[in-house]
């Protein structure tokens, strides 16, 4: 039953995979590759997607977050979305080949998430909810495409500096280029990080959501923590104006707490307004299945 | 009909030769007018660049011949025709257009595959042209030569990857700088090589240039050439944090840079990242430079070996290029044949239209019983009649002296039907 309904977005990460294939393919042999051809999939793939998140927002009548495999996908979603509309406003040169197979490899671990039984506990038709959810996504999204950037920034330095002269390094734009895309990424993340954080804060001061000791859930902590790293990053570019390679690297390293923040609290047994769906309740959806 | 080359280039002759005959866009037109003059009814087109010089004929029935040419550039340029003639090649017909596409495609330029001869070829067609120097063959050759490289180059990798040091620099510095125009430019030196960057870097949007040279007086001349700053050479040091690209060439038997004053520059420029070019042997850039971050240091070798790697790409793709040019070459003979049979024909359907009309000039007295409505039915049937009687046989003439020998097919059309045709007014300019 379960296989059948997520077949859309299974067929969806069999597209991104191929488009990641031709992505790859274009940079070593550019004349055996099309790179539109890539584009096109990875586009139908976005829209299998998307349509997969419709319909899951049709059947349960909520935006698709009530557990923990549909956050993630509407996530990857959101990484899309902001990334198709960079692309379109930018034009950033092979950025793709970055981004599209970390996205194939995040949608695969989408789909392990599949049968987990953590269930949002709140109501969804809540305003704080919408406020607080949206901006957040929306920023891990672009703070995933500059993680992309980091990558990116990284790899051409390390052709620069090895002097390594292929296909790769003729495609990559210019250190400077991807500094300043970066840039943009983050100032466009933090925020809409700050704004989710916000209401989050007042959410969970004016309704009791997380219960008394909200401020020891592990997600709020690292929520801040993610913050933090990102101010520091903004710190750095602005007030220091830093470029290069540590802000590349802190990138990374933001990045890296982002997932954590996303999944890895669900693995330290933090709920953040998810539930255990208990064995009396289970037992219920199984005679309604 | 035929097609004829005579030139020389820079593997056939020196400069000192080459230079004697090159032309001018003002000579160029009074040879092509005075050589139209002495053969009329010929076409010609003279390419003159900086390694080749090359005159473009075409005549009826070989007319005219490789001495002639020979003696003509002779008489021009008042050169003894012995002493020039030893210099210079010349191919007739296919071995010609051949050469044309060779040309036009740059396969015969001193730097394989560069994009300057396609404009150049292109200028002496249409100089050629204008002067009402072309015609039907002509035009058709060069249009296609055009053509042909066009081809070549985007089917091929014959012009990609650049080929000279100071390109292979300001390449690399595309992949460090998004543009350079608020970037500043420090050169250390002012040497040749220098000047060829700086050039580059200009072409490229780069506007400020600062000079450091022992002797001041030559880092001026550069710095002023550029709208530049010179700078006194002790200076250096300072100015070493404010610079984005440096290069350095001097002829100093020691380091000028060293890695612990780069090591200064790029705390101060905060992660900003150094681009540095050391064309000097011995080099003038401490090699240990290279291992501090966000500094970016190539020496004469390492770009060396990207212009070695591109040419040897682009001499790889030569066979390549070869097959395009002789397919093309191929089409454009049975083009050729095609046109020369196309007077023969246009004289024969005359022929059969002038019998017609002579026959219906006989009969019309004769008939009285038709009206106007009528007598044009009868026109109209005999011109009927004669087009398709000479349907068939023009299109296979037309097809089978594609195959070549197209002066066969001519010949035997006037041998069967008697007629003569007088090759000066059947060669309209077009």
């Amino acid at each position: 039953m379960i296989i059948i309904t997520h077949i859309p977005f299974i067929i969806s990460i069999i597209l991104y995979f191929v488009s990641s294939v031709l992505f790859i393919g274009y940079i070593i042999k550019p004349s055996f590759f099309n790179k539109k051809i890539a584009k096109w999939t990875m586009v139908m793939g976005f829209f299998v997607h998307s349509g997969f998140l419709i319909f899951l927002g049709l059947e349960s009548g909520n935006i698709p977050i009530t557990n923990v495999y549909e956050s993630f996908v509407s996530l990857l979603w959101c990484v899309l979305f902001v990334y198709i509309n960079l692309d379109y406003l930018y034009k950033i040169p092979s950025l793709d080949t970055f981004l599209i197979p970390l996205i194939t490899a995040l949608s695969i671990w989408a789909l392990t998430f599949d049968g987990n039984n953590l269930l949002i506990t709140i109501s969804l038709g809540n305003f704080w909810l919408i406020a607080h959810i949206i901006p957040i996504f929306i920023g891990y999204a672009a703070f995933t495409i500059s993680f992309s950037l980091s990558v990116m920034y990284l790899t051409q330095q390390r052709q620069l500096k090895l002097k390594l002269f292929g296909s790769l390094f003729n495609k990559l734009p210019s250190l400077e280029r991807i500094d300043n895309l970066m840039w943009k990424t983050i100032s466009l993340g933090f925020p809409l990080l700050t704004i989710g954080l916000v209401f989050g804060a007042f959410w969970v001061k004016t309704q009791n959501v997380l219960g008394e000791a909200w401020y020891l859930d592990y997600k709020v902590i690292l929520g801040l923590a993610t913050w933090l790293v990102y101010a520091a990053l903004l710190h750095m570019r602005l007030i220091a104006s830093f470029h290069g390679t540590k802000i590349a690297c802190l990138t990374i390293a933001g990045f890296c707490l982002v997932l954590f923040t996303f999944i890895g609290t669900f693995f330290m047994g933090s709920k953040h307004a998810f539930q255990n769906v208990s064995e009396q309740t289970n037992t219920e959806i199984l005679n309604v299945q | 009909m035929s097609i004829l080359v005579v030139g020389l280039n820079h593997k056939s002759a020196p400069v000192e030769i080459r230079e004697k005959l090159a032309f001018d866009t003002n000579s160029i037109s009074t040879a092509l007018s005075m050589f139209l003059q002495k053969y009329q009814n010929a076409e010609a087109v003279i390419l003159s660049t900086c390694n080749r010089v090359e005159i473009y004929v075409s005549s009826l029935e070989d007319s005219i011949k490789v001495e002639d040419v020979l003696s003509f550039l002779a008489d021009f340029h008042r050169i003894e025709l012995n002493y020039l003639s030893q210099y210079m090649y010349h191919y007739k017909d296919d071995r010609a257009v051949v050469h044309l596409f060779f040309v036009t495609s740059s396969l015969d330029s001193m730097v394989l595959g560069e994009s300057q001869i396609l404009s150049q070829v292109k200028e002496a067609y249409m100089m050629a042209s204008m002067q009402e120097a072309t015609g039907k063959v002509m035009n058709q050759l060069f249009q296609q030569a055009l053509n042909v490289a066009k081809i070549v180059h985007t089917s091929t990798s014959i012009g990609k990857g650049k080929v000279s040091i100071s390109s292979v620099a300001v390449e690399f510095a595309e992949k460090i700088f998004q543009d350079f125009t608020g970037k500043i430019v420090l050169v250390v030196g002012a040497g040749e090589m220098c000047e060829l960057l700086l050039k580059h870097l200009y072409e490229e949007g780069s506007r400020t240039f600062i000079v450091a040279n022992r002797t001041f007086e030559r880092a001026q001349e550069l710095a002023n050439e550029y709208h530049g700053q010179a700078i006194k050479y002790e200076l250096l040091n300072e100015y070493l944090t404010k610079a984005d690209i440096i290069i350095s060439s001097t002829s100093a038997p020691h380091y000028v840079i060293h890695a612990n004053q780069v090591k200064d520059a790029i705390k101060h420029r905060r992660g900003n990242p150094m681009f540095l070019i050391d064309i000097a042997v011995p080099r003038d850039i401490e090699p240990d430079v290279a291992n501090i971050h966000n500094v970016y240091l190539y020496n004469i070798d390492d770009l060396q070996s990207v212009v070695n790697q591109n040419a040897d790409e682009r001499t790889r793709e030569v066979e390549k290029c070869r097959a395009i040019i002789e397919e093309e070459v191929e089409h454009f003979m049975a083009k050729l044949e095609e046109m020369k049979i196309e007077p023969a024909i246009t004289h024969l359907r005359n022929h059969f239209h002038t019998i017609g009309k002579e026959e219906l000039d006989r009969l019309k007295p004769k008939i009285k019983n038709l009206d106007n409505g009528d007598w044009e039915q009868v026109v109209y049937t005999m011109e009927r009649t004669i087009n398709k009687l000479l349907h068939h046989p023009a299109k296979v003439a037309k097809q089978e002296a594609k195959n070549g020998g197209g002066y066969r097919y001519v010949e035997t059309i006037k041998k069967l039907f008697g007629i003569f045709h007088h090759h000066h007014t059947d060669h309209p300019k077009q």
